[in-house]
């Protein structure tokens, strides 16, 4: 259960299990909760570079979930990359498809959007 | 404590699951096992043939476990916890799940994999398909369900090669690895003394595709059920795969209908990765790479995206993921 606000965890989404921590084990403050945030913004990071495509931006909340907005100033509450996709494509109304030709165009012209 | 692990065990009908069972369950390897048959239709023939491990055996009613009742498995399995727990029977090694000749065994993995309950007790260890050696191809051309079932295998059993020619058997061979190049392929007949074999041991050993110079991309059509194994230069970025994959399985999930291998995250030892549709297994952790190969090596088995998409997908994510994707070998399904 996450401690802040009282929202049940029932399932781990499998990108949770990171290569070396063996799971999201939740622990405050010392190294252990440094790097699970580090991992986190990381993430962030990693996952707008491929959202900026739609024009949406994911941010890191208290460490505990993401919000995802778009530029219409709607937003979503995110606990995944499990309910991250889902979210997408409510907003832009299509599912983010990574075969999508002109998303592949698009990377390979600005590698770094 | 250790989760109990489960073995999915499906094949068209006919193609001798249940034979196969009976046998292997005469051997001490498989003595403390519980079977769950899922039952098709009223009279349980099949059930009457596990009779002799009748306090064990759970029928499943109604039929196909994947969409409709597959509460019955967890009702099923849940009741084995339970008398586990309570003492009312002792602690089982594994529990073997035969599906009806029809069903998709993605949902009993599933729902192994997202029941509240089970995911903390069990663990879907193995999918085991059999084949039949004489009427395979006729299955495998005739019924879809059939490619399916092939196409999520960790290990096809081609069963009654005591009774098919040799020419039979390498085109079945030749074909099972068109569909599924990542499954370890056995076989089995009428008077083989150890069917148990396929039940315990390791069950997560990946197939190593080796390495073509040149795959050719172009054979590989959308229509057809086609699979394509990439390798990838360096280790990968695991939450760049993750990103990617899970988006992946989210636009795409139900035309990938499966994706295994061994991941080089930079660790130690590689880690598995292992999904059917929509869902993947939790990554685990192996302490050594197999045969001292250390590489990416993954294998995705789909329907309707062609191969050049998805590796041209990879090669466009190649500086999110930190690593080069290369197609080692693509197949089409014959």
């Amino acid at each position: 259960m996450c401690v802040l606000c009282g929202g049940f965890v029932l399932q781990e989404h499998w990108t949770e299990k990171s290569s070396d921590d063996g799971g999201a084990i939740m622990t405050v403050g010392g190294d252990s909760g440094r790097n699970r945030q580090r991992q986190r913004l990381l993430r962030t990071n990693m996952a707008n570079r491929i959202l900026g495509y739609y024009g949406l931006k994911m941010e890191d909340w208290n460490g505990s979930k993401y919000i995802l907005r778009d530029s219409k100033g709607s937003s979503e509450i995110v606990y995944d990359l499990g309910s991250l996709w889902p979210a997408v494509e409510k907003m832009i109304r299509k599912a983010a498809d990574p075969l999508d030709p002109q998303l592949i165009e698009r990377m390979q012209e600005n590698p770094r959007i | 404590m250790p989760k109990i692990p489960v073995i999915i065990l499906s094949g068209f009908l006919g193609s001798g699951k249940t034979s196969l069972l009976t046998k292997a369950l005469k051997q001490n390897e498989l003595q403390n096992s519980a079977i769950i048959v899922n039952e098709f239709g009223k009279i349980g023939l099949d059930h009457h043939l596990l009779s002799r491990v009748e306090e064990r055996t759970l029928l499943l009613g109604g039929g196909c476990v994947c969409c409709s009742t597959r509460e019955d498995l967890v009702a099923a399995i849940l009741a084995l916890l339970n008398d586990m727990q309570s003492g009312v029977q002792q602690k089982v090694d594994r529990v073997i799940v035969e599906t009806t000749g029809l069903a998709d065994p993605s949902p009993i993995w599933f729902t192994i994999l997202r029941h509240p309950v089970l995911q903390h007790h069990f663990d879907v260890d193995r999918i085991l398909v059999t084949l039949d050696a004489v009427n395979g191809m006729f299955h495998l051309d005739q019924h879809e369900e059939s490619i399916k079932q092939t196409a999520v295998a960790d290990q096809i059993i081609i069963t009654k090669t005591d009774i098919a020619s040799g020419e039979q058997i390498e085109q079945l061979l030749e074909r099972i690895a068109s569909i599924n190049p990542a499954a370890s392929i056995g076989t089995t007949h009428a008077d083989d003394p150890d069917g148990s074999r396929f039940f315990v041991g390791d069950a997560q050993a990946v197939r190593t595709v080796q390495a073509v110079d040149s795959a050719d991309l172009a054979k590989a059509h959308a229509g057809d059920t086609c699979s394509i194994s990439i390798r990838f230069d360096r280790p990968l970025d695991w939450h760049a795969f993750g990103l990617w994959l899970s988006m992946l399985l989210h636009a795409r999930g139900t035309a990938i209908l499966r994706v295994k291998g061994l991941l080089d995250l930079g660790g130690e030892g590689p880690v598995s990765l292992n999904g059917v549709q929509h869902i993947i297994h939790p990554p685990e952790h192996l302490d050594h790479w197999p045969e001292g190969i250390r590489a990416s090596n993954i294998v995705f088995i789909m329907k309707q995206v062609e191969p050049q998409q998805i590796l041209d997908s990879l090669l466009a994510f190649q500086h999110v993921l930190g690593a080069v994707p290369y197609a080692l070998e693509v197949k089409t399904a014959i």
